[in-house]
């Protein structure tokens, strides 16, 4: 259906008001402030170029929150997607109580971030949890991981990967399913291993789905929050520190506003960069 | 197919086994870690599910005030995307490989990334501590990845559809809701699905935008436990319990719709090469 340049103008209208006021808009008059001394509580407004972001760079807590995201980052995701695809290809074909096993296994995406992190709070600990009634048996006991130093990031990250490998499971399910049988038959036959399987059947075809998923759960976890709020508020220390916890902080709680909406443009760049890339590589991939 | 199947047990075993152990707490089962060897203590109880009003005398209500905003909230997004996803299906192919995906970035963009200046807008649009203020702030959250969804769901929907209808002489929006939205509804019920999920466990979103005269659940349960209230481990199982089940139960019973759910358009296999 062809359309005209003013239906386009109202069907894209709603969602153009929306974004504007809500995303778009305060995240742009954001960046305009993060070049300013405004804050919300504040009078005098001076124009400070950027020194908001030279303050934020030079602090050692900001360097330390991103050294943790980016260790976050790169072992996470790339975990999720792996582990996503591996529940997405046992499930791709027909299998008795199929229906079931998909909704059990989307569960953990289904608790928030916040009820994940209340979960797993007690399940490390000492009393109640999970690893130490396994230790129990052996006849040992072990404080929770997340007061140690070296452990709290790692078992952050486990934590994350059980709640979102099931949500790139779910997402890449349906683009597996897509890839006709006989592929996969014909793969088996001139006997590749399941390796090779994957790489020839099932890559061409999921390549653009695992590209935005990839996307997606990237900015996620550049913008990790909520998950250690709850398990960690940042530490111990600052070894599970992230750079939204910094901004929240910032912004809200040490009433340093410009502080913390620069270090959460911080953010932003990251993942506006990784995005941009992301465009780069499907117009590229659109046009051949 | 053995290995198969042994795989997918080690996996459930492994994705359900934390939410099981939460399940017997909330029912009042509970590991005691201090006997040698560890053991079962409690007796099954539903004493907990009452005792999360007790411990959080708003509880219920927040569990509405949840329901309602992300129900909402869902709407919300729909009904904004579902045009804008159209208008994009049918434009140049050109625009769209550059459109589309910029949706995408927008739907990663992390909410901290303008939390901090929305808050301050909404107090000065005095819609702090409002439901408008946390509905319309939670659909624009989940807005651009709907109309990536459906975009994708209107690609693959033949054209010649709406051209019967205009020839017809239909008008766009008869077009749309009339002729083009019985065709995708499976794609949109299930992305309204996913929307609802993902409002319903936003956290930073209503935080910044309330200050404790309305509440939704996750921003409950992190005060309880930022502010050192501690709630024992039963009553925290119970209050999870509760507040993972409606999402659970919708998934369970929209489980077929859901999926639906194609984050990327599945390219007829012949185009492909």
């Amino acid at each position: 259906m062809r359309l005209s340049r003013r239906d386009r103008l109202i069907l894209f209208a709603p969602l153009t008001v929306l974004l504007a006021g809500w995303l778009v808009g305060p995240a742009s008059l954001g960046l305009v402030a993060t070049f300013t001394t405004y804050s919300p509580v504040g009078s005098a407004i001076r124009f400070v170029a950027l020194d908001n972001y030279v303050g934020v760079l030079r602090d050692p807590q900001f360097s330390a929150a991103a050294r943790n995201i980016v260790l976050f980052t790169v072992v996470a995701v790339p975990l999720e997607v792996v582990a996503g695809f591996g529940i997405a290809y046992l499930l791709r074909e027909p299998l008795r109580g199929r229906a079931a096993l998909r909704v059990l296994l989307l569960l953990p995406w289904l608790i928030s971030p916040i009820g994940s992190g209340v979960m797993w709070h007690f399940l490390l600990g000492p009393t109640n949890g999970i690893v130490n009634f396994v230790l129990g048996w052996l006849g040992a006991t072990a404080t929770s991981p997340l007061g140690d130093l070296r452990l709290a990031l790692p078992v952050v990250i486990v934590v994350e990967v059980w709640r979102l490998a099931p949500f790139a499971a779910f997402l890449l399910l349906p683009g597996l399913s897509a890839i006709p049988r006989e592929r996969w038959d014909d793969a088996r036959l001139s006997g590749a291993s399941w390796f090779r399987q994957i790489v020839d059947v099932a890559m061409p075809s999921v390549r653009p789905l695992l590209i935005t998923i990839t996307v997606l759960l990237t900015g996620l976890a550049l913008g990790s929050f909520d998950v250690v709020l709850i398990l960690t508020g940042g530490g111990p220390g600052l070894s599970t520190l992230t750079p939204a916890l910094y901004s929240y902080a910032a912004a809200f709680e040490t009433n340093e506003w410009p502080v913390g909406a620069a270090s959460a443009w911080l953010i932003a760049a990251a993942v506006l960069l990784v995005g941009f890339i992301y465009i780069w590589l499907s117009a590229d991939r659109d046009s051949t | 197919m053995r290995t198969r199947v042994v795989l997918l047990a080690v996996a459930l075993l492994a994705f359900l086994l934390p939410l099981a152990w939460t399940a017997l707490a909330s029912f009042g089962v509970v590991p005691d870690n201090s006997s040698r060897p560890p053991s079962w203590a409690g007796s099954f109880s539903l004493d907990r599910f009452g005792e999360v009003g007790v411990a959080e005398p708003a509880f219920w209500q927040e569990l509405a005030t949840s329901t309602a905003s992300a129900g909402l909230a869902a709407l919300v997004t729909i009904a904004v995307s579902y045009p804008a996803a159209f208008a994009l299906a049918r434009s140049r192919s050109r625009t769209q490989s550059l459109v589309a995906p910029a949706f995408v970035v927008l739907a990663s963009l992390p909410a901290m990334c303008y939390v901090i200046p929305l808050s301050d807008l909404m107090r000065r649009a005095h819609l702090i501590d409002t439901f408008a203020g946390i509905v319309l702030s939670e659909a624009a959250v989940t807005a651009p990845l709907a109309v990536y969804v459906l975009h994708g769901a209107f690609r693959q929907l033949s054209v010649e559809w709406e051209e019967a209808a205009v020839l017809d002489g239909a008008g766009l929006w008869r077009t749309l809701l009339r002729i083009v939205l019985p065709l995708v509804a499976p794609s949109v019920v299930a992305t309204a699905l996913v929307v609802f999920v993902i409002d319903w466990n936003l956290l930073l979103v209503p935080l910044v935008l309330t200050s404790g005269e309305i509440k939704t659940v996750p921003v409950a349960m992190s005060d309880f436990f930022t502010f050192e209230r501690e709630l024992d481990w039963p009553t925290a199982a119970a209050a999870l319990a509760v507040s993972l089940a409606p999402v659970a139960l919708l998934v369970g019973l929209f489980h077929r719709a859901l999926q639906r759910f194609a984050l990327e358009a599945i390219r007829p296999e012949s185009s492909d090469e």
